[in-house]
């Protein structure tokens, strides 16, 4: 600074301002010493509540700007953290242990990763082929395949999870496997902290060691210990370390987020009933199939099988489907009165059409005979009429009314007929309009068989005899009137046979009881005939259809007693035939 | 679910585990004692309208108290001392162990059992005991496991008294 002792003259203040230029002059280093003490003095004057609402923002701004606070602290916070370990070193455990327990796992995690990975890739080379039998087996035994599986494959299985107070060994809570009831987890619970103790107290080990696992059978108890509770599971099979990193993590977390819980733990399990998700979590079932880590080359099977499977079930079920199709076309082919025109096959659906004589049999049923499904089928049909020898006899049967009493068979164009028949047909065969395919009709070793209303009154007829007196040939009044109405009867039978092209004859045999000589006897039994027949022309029977017969004691009709015997056979007895024309139409 | 720790105490052969026995029906066998050196039981009783699942550790005794072992009461919410009243000694011995016992877990609810009370021939202690030897300051009851008398009263007494103690 410059003084410039004209400055003010001119305005007539020159004396003040030379005065406080030269009070510059002469005090101003004290001056601004002054200033700088009046600040010091009021900064010292920062009270404890000022300096705690800065101390947080002082600390972090300094620590910003260079290391040299975290320098300064450092040795009186380990004296303090050295003089609270001593103090009391399970508060201390109790605070880090979340923190601690991740991070030392994680290092030794890293080292192990190798081994397990090893080991697990040897558990799933074999997996496919091992699946694929015990598929197998599941099929073959019926045993449900999980069962298999599980039977064959059950890496470990963890059944049990116990979280004990440490302190106490009074159960926090416990879950177990859905399919097991363990009715006195407080009781094991117990027992597990109280081995835990003898344990310690026998073999006095080292300084928090305890007995961390131990066998029962196929059970292993694993038991971790954290400073305020014990998390321990009952693992059948081959616990793996991962599980132990589980139950840790989870021990760790139930330390984390209950903390407040554990430490003001009275008996009251209740506060605990939120960690039960957790414990869960630790409840798992590992088969050598679902262990995870498959090699890469043997993933592709997990999805290759069941894909081959689909593509073999399509594959089958399209062969079969058209293995099916050309049985059903060959069998409709060979089938007689129908001819396959058009055929074709949707996916499901199956479409013939093609003609049909009438009376072939149903293309639905041939299918079916041939135990194939008709559902799947649906025919368009055409009539027509087939010259195939079955159908023409098939044809030919209906149309005669033929049963299956009578043997029919086709030589050339005439239709040859043997067996029953029943006499309408005789007359059908006769009277021609023949079904297509036939010329003629051969009923010569055919029997005619009489329609039931006709049948019953030629029985009825054959069923009469005529009874006589000792060596007489006369006839009581009633035996008269009977056969006036028998008469009538055969007239009835004459005129419904020849209503159907044919004729019946009468047999009438006479007889006598065996006294008397031979001679006699026959001439008797003539007599007798003789005699019935007179009445019956009398009745207005045409005699042309009466066959005599006097048979006398030749061919007696049989009875146990000889008296009976004697007494039946003095009599005419009556036998019916029937003879149908044979000539049928020709040549239409 | 309420549940408190148990532990009887006393010194051998003065009915620790038939008191048990007598107000259980154990899961665990007897065997156990030998060799572990504790047994445990359950009972659920009722204080008031709170059921309370009692856990009994019955301790394994020893001649002397320099082995009682201390781990084993840890925690507990409740002590039951127990005296052999024809044996006069396992009453004053009691004094050693209730010593050793608070020594780990501190004042708790605690009661004494004068047990075999159905000795009356062999029995010791007077029914006026002016000064009565044995743990100060704890409530007494006659018991006999052998006849029921006094057990449930005991066991009940401890739970309500659990219930009443604010520290626990
Ligand atoms: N008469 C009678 N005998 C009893 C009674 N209680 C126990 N005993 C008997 O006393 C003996 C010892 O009983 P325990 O119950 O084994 O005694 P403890 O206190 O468990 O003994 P330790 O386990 O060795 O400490 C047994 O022979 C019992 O039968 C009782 O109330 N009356
Ligand atoms: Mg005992």
């Amino acid at each position: 600074m410059t003084l410039d002792p004209h400055e003010n003259v001119a305005n007539g203040e020159k004396p003040v301002a030379e005065f406080a230029a030269l009070r510059r002059l002469l005090v101003g280093p004290e001056q601004r010493r002054l200033q700088e003490l009046s600040e010091e003095i009021e900064a010292r004057e920062l009270t404890a509540a000022e300096l705690a609402d800065h101390l947080p923002e002082a600390i972090a701004l300094r620590g910003s700007r260079d290391r040299q606070l975290g320098r300064a602290l450092g040795p009186t916070i380990e004296t303090a953290l050295r003089e609270s370990i001593r103090r009391n070193p399970r508060e201390m455990a109790t605070a880090i242990f979340p923190i601690l327990g991740p991070a030392i796992r994680k290092a030794i995690a890293e080292a192990m990763a190798g081994l397990v990975r090893s080991i697990n890739n040897a558990v799933d080379q074999s997996l496919s082929v091992r699946g694929l039998k015990w598929r197998v087996e599941a099929w073959r035994t019926g045993v449900p395949y999980p069962d298999i599986v599980i039977k064959h494959a059950l890496v470990y299985r963890v059944e049990q999870v116990f979280l004990v107070h440490a302190e106490t060994g009074l159960l926090l809570e416990h879950v177990s496997a859905p399919d097991l009831s363990v009715p006195d987890a407080d009781l094991i619970s117990g027992m597990l902290t109280a081995i835990q103790d003898f344990v310690r107290d026998s073999f006095r080990p080292a300084e928090g060691a305890m007995l961390r696992t131990f066998s029962v059978g196929e059970h292993t108890v694993q038991v971790e210990a954290g400073p305020q509770a014990l998390l321990a599971i009952v693992v059948r099979g081959q616990a793996p370390d991962t599980l132990l990193r589980r139950q840790q993590d989870t021990l760790e977390t139930v330390h984390l987020e209950f903390a407040s819980q554990l430490t003001n733990f009275s008996g009251e399990a209740l506060p605990f009933e939120p960690a039960r998700p957790l414990l869960e979590g630790c409840l798992e079932t590992v088969l050598t199939t679902t262990q995870p880590g498959a090699p890469r080359r043997l993933r592709w099977l997990r999805w290759a099988v069941p894909l081959f499977l689909i593509v073999a079930v399509i594959g089958g079920l399209y062969v079969r489907s058209a293995l099916r199709w050309g049985r059903a076309l060959a069998t409709l082919r060979a089938e007689p009165g129908v001819v396959v025109v058009d055929a074709s096959r949707g996916w499901r659906r199956w479409s013939i059409s093609g003609m049909k004589d009438p009376v072939a049999r149903e293309p639905s049923a041939v299918l079916a005979a041939a135990g194939l499904s008709s559902r799947a089928l649906s025919g368009t049909w055409e009539s027509y009429l087939s010259l195939d020898s079955a159908i023409v006899i098939a044809r030919a049967t209906r149309s005669l009314g033929l049963t299956s009493t009578a043997a029919v068979s086709l030589r050339s164009d005439t239709l040859f007929v043997s067996g029953v028949v029943p006499l309408e047909a005789f007359a059908r065969a006769r009277q021609g309009g023949l079904p297509p395919g036939i010329a003629g009709v051969d009923l010569r070793s055919a029997s005619p068989v009489l329609p039931a209303a006709l049948e019953s009154l030629r029985q009825s007829i054959d069923a009469e005899l005529v009874q006589f007196e000792p060596g007489s040939s006369e006839l009581p009044q009633a035996s008269m009137t009977r056969l006036t109405t028998f008469a009538s009867r055969l007239r009835q039978l004459n005129d419904g046979v020849a209503a159907l092209g044919a004729s019946t004859r009468l047999v009438l045999t006479g007889r006598t009881d065996p006294t008397g000589a031979d001679e006699t006897n026959t001439a008797l039994a003539q007599r007798r005939v003789d005699r019935v027949a007179g009445l019956l022309a009398l009745s207005g029977v045409d005699t042309s259809r009466l066959i005599l017969d006097a048979v006398a004691t030749a061919r007696p009709l049989p009875a146990d007693d000889p008296a009976e015997r004697a007494r039946i056979n003095r009599s005419v007895s009556f036998a019916v035939t029937v003879s149908a024309d044979h000539r049928t139409a020709r040549g239409q | 679910m309420l549940q408190k720790k148990i532990c009887m105490v006393g010194v051998f052969g003065t009915g620790k585990t038939c008191l048990v026995q007598q107000y259980v029906h154990s899961i665990f066998s007897v065997k156990y004692l030998s060799t572990v050196g504790v047994k445990i039981d359950k009972k659920e009783v009722q204080v008031g309208d709170q059921p309370v699942t009692l856990m009994l550790w019955d301790l394994e005794g020893r001649d002397s108290n320099r082995d009682v072992n201390g781990s084993y009461v840890r925690g507990a919410h409740g002590l039951i001392y127990v005296a052999d009243g024809t044996r006069r000694e396992t009453v004053e011995q009691l004094s050693e162990i209730q010593d050793m016992v608070t020594g780990v877990v501190g004042e708790i609810p605690s009661v004494m059992a004068l047990n075999k009370i159905d000795l009356t021939d062999e029995w010791q202690l007077g029914s006026s005991d002016e000064n009565p030897p044995g743990p100060n300051g704890v409530h007494r009851i006659r018991t006999s496991a052998k006849t029921g008398e006094g057990v449930e009263a005991t066991f009940q007494w401890l739970a309500e008294a659990t219930m009443r103690n604010p520290v626990t």
